[in-house]
């Protein structure tokens, strides 16, 4: 009979489909955490625009640059800031769409795995009756 | 139970949640609470240094000098002087810094401390939301160990009438509306119905209307409007005692006429509230209290479209009634609805200084309103609902009843998210994943009418 061999196969096969889904999930929640990063630094950056917003035109600002503090111009320093906000919101978008991209995959192979181990289960069911 | 319902299918509790996955959810959701709390001991960690901070930027400046000791490395420290102390190079985030005063630095703190309070804010609300999940999963593990069923039936509009007819008497056993009541009263009623609408269509007319002779005719308008107002509360009155009938229908028949006819009126109603002992009054407040309790419980007992059925049927009886009335009071009553617009916030001031009527009935007949505005909101929403279908007038948020149908809609929304209902749903597709993942069938989606029913029960 060919079922022990098919058997086997295709429990090489479910093997490989869970590894997938289990990379594929380690990906997701690293998404995810990259994700919490950018979302918290999008949220702070815009509290400094909030607070650079609320400064007058002279004010001092500094910016800390590895060790020394480098005096710059306010509307530098705003420029800056949102500039940087774009470049995260962009990235977050980005990371979005990875996410859910990702998700899709994850589901596909989901199926995938299951209806291995439905035909698994039947073989087996098969055998156990003949 | 009905388990010989033609279409119903009962299904064990346990094979849909089995003990050991609720058990399991019950654990998950009670580790993210320990997580949310330990998030928000953090936050409010922040909030207590945040403050502390800003009572120490708030004393520097009030000496040239401090005598502290500098930290240099690790271990080491040495004496020095702070100078300069009203300076303060604030970080802003990012790397940012900037000089400010010490005044201004306490003007960033609090706006951080504003940030931290609505973190720590949702953080409770959350924590709430979690609690009651997880005491729902505890609840649903031990009710499935106990081997409860489940029985699901379609959802049929004459069964939910049924159900209506079954339910609804007893709960309405206070509430004036019942059957009792309008056996007593039906004239009362009828009469209240008519005030009612014309009160709705004074708002409705006030909306059409432009707003500019409100303040030339405020003054006359809130003698009229207070009469209105406690004339409508001599009804309720009438309506919940069912004491004085006599006379009443031929009030009835006037009602849609003159003013002088409404001081009239009033004039008679004061004779009456006069004789009325003081402990009616206790007694009506703790009746409309019973009613308001009664209403909530309907809010929360029955789900909300149940709620509108029975309000509807009640509501349609009232509008034959009113739709007679209204032509006939539409007109007089134009000139007496922009006061109420105006009014409707001090609604016990304007009624106190306007009227003449002695100080015990207006305190008696204010508080009445406030009682009977907020027992009846659920009516009150239909009315209105009914009479814009009518009138097509637009709604306004300044118009007093609007404002009232806001309150049970919102009061609702309360119930619900607060209870289990809201729920439901996130904990239906936890399970039928947790099923999904444990391989099983999830069959428990389209039973979610029921199970949310017998939730609500609990």
């Amino acid at each position: 009979m060919a079922s022990p061999s098919a058997l086997r196969e295709l429990q090489r096969d479910l093997e490989t489909k869970a590894n997938d889904l289990s990379k594929l999930q380690k990906d997701i929640a690293k998404n995810h955490q990259v994700r919490k990063k950018y979302t918290i630094q999008l949220g702070e950056n815009e509290l400094v625009l909030k607070e650079l917003d609320l400064l007058k035109e002279d004010a001092n600002v500094y910016k800390l640059i590895g060790p020394v503090l480098v005096k710059q111009d306010l509307a530098e320093a705003n420029a800056n800031v949102r500039k940087r906000i774009e470049y995260i919101s962009a990235e977050l978008k980005r990371l979005d769409g990875t996410v859910q991209d990702l998700e899709e995959k994850q589901n596909s192979k989901k199926d995938a795995v299951l209806k291995v181990q439905q035909r698994i289960q039947s073989l087996q069911a098969g055998k156990a009756k003949v | 139970m009905e388990q010989a319902a033609k279409k119903g299918t009962v299904t064990p509790l346990a094979s849909l949640f089995p003990p050991e996955d609720t058990e399991k959810a019950v654990r998950r959701v009670k580790e993210t609470l320990v997580e949310e709390q330990a998030e928000l001991d953090r936050v409010q960690g922040f909030i207590s240094d945040n403050t502390s901070l800003i009572s120490l930027v708030q004393r520097l400046p009030e000496d040239l000098h401090h005598d502290i000791m500098v930290p240099f490395g690790k271990a080491a420290f040495f004496p020095g002087r702070l100078i300069h102390t009203n300076e303060f190079l604030v970080l802003l985030g990012e790397g940012y810094y900037a000089e400010r005063t010490s005044r201004q630095t306490v003007d960033i703190l609090t706006r951080r401390e504003q940030g931290l309070e609505s973190q720590a804010e949702s953080l409770k609300v959350m924590m709430r939301d979690l609690q009651a999940e997880a005491s729902f999963f505890g609840a649903t593990a031990s009710e499935a160990a106990e081997g409860l069923v489940e029985i699901r039936e379609d959802y049929v509009e004459e069964n939910s009438t049924e159900r209506e007819s079954q339910s609804g008497p007893p709960k309405e056993g206070a509430p004036r509306f019942s059957e009792a009541d309008k056996a007593k009263v039906g004239v009362k009623d009828e009469e209240f119905a008519h005030m009612m609408s014309r009160l709705d269509e004074l708002e409705k007319e006030e909306l059409g209307n432009g707003r500019n002779e409100v303040n030339a005719k405020v003054a006359v308008d809130d003698e009229e409007y207070a009469r209105m107002m406690s004339r409508l509360d001599e009804l309720e009155k009438e309506e919940l005692e069912a004491e004085f009938g006599d006379g009443r229908d031929e009030d009835n028949a006037k009602v849609a006429v003159k003013d002088e006819e409404y001081a009239r009126i009033m004039s008679r109603l004061d004779e009456l509230e006069k004789e009325e002992p003081e402990a009616e009054h206790d007694n009506e407040t703790d009746e409309e209290e019973k009613m308001r309790a009664d209403f909530d419980q309907l809010l929360n007992q029955r789900s909300l479209d149940k709620n509108l059925r029975y309000s509807e049927d009640y509501q349609s009886r009232k509008l034959l009634e009113r739709m007679r009335d209204k032509k006939s009071a539409t007109e007089e009553l134009l000139n007496k609805h922009h006061p109420q617009q105006d009014l409707t916030d001090q609604l016990n001031c304007t009624g106190l200084t306007v009227q003449s009527v002695p100080k015990d009935e207006i305190s008696h007949g204010t508080s009445l309103a406030h009682n009977a505005i907020k027992s009846s909101p659920p009516e009150k929403a239909f009315m209105i609902s009914e009479v814009k279908e009518n009138v097509q007038a637009a709604n306004s948020s300044r118009s007093q009843v609007p404002d009232q149908t806001s309150k049970p809609g919102f009061d609702s929304h309360k119930a619900f998210p607060g209870s289990i209902i809201e729920h439901t749903h996130n904990i239906q597709t936890n399970f039928s994943q947790q099923s999904g993942t444990s391989s099983q069938p999830p069959s428990s989606q389209p039973s979610k009418p029921v199970s949310r029913f017998k939730m609500q029960r609990r």
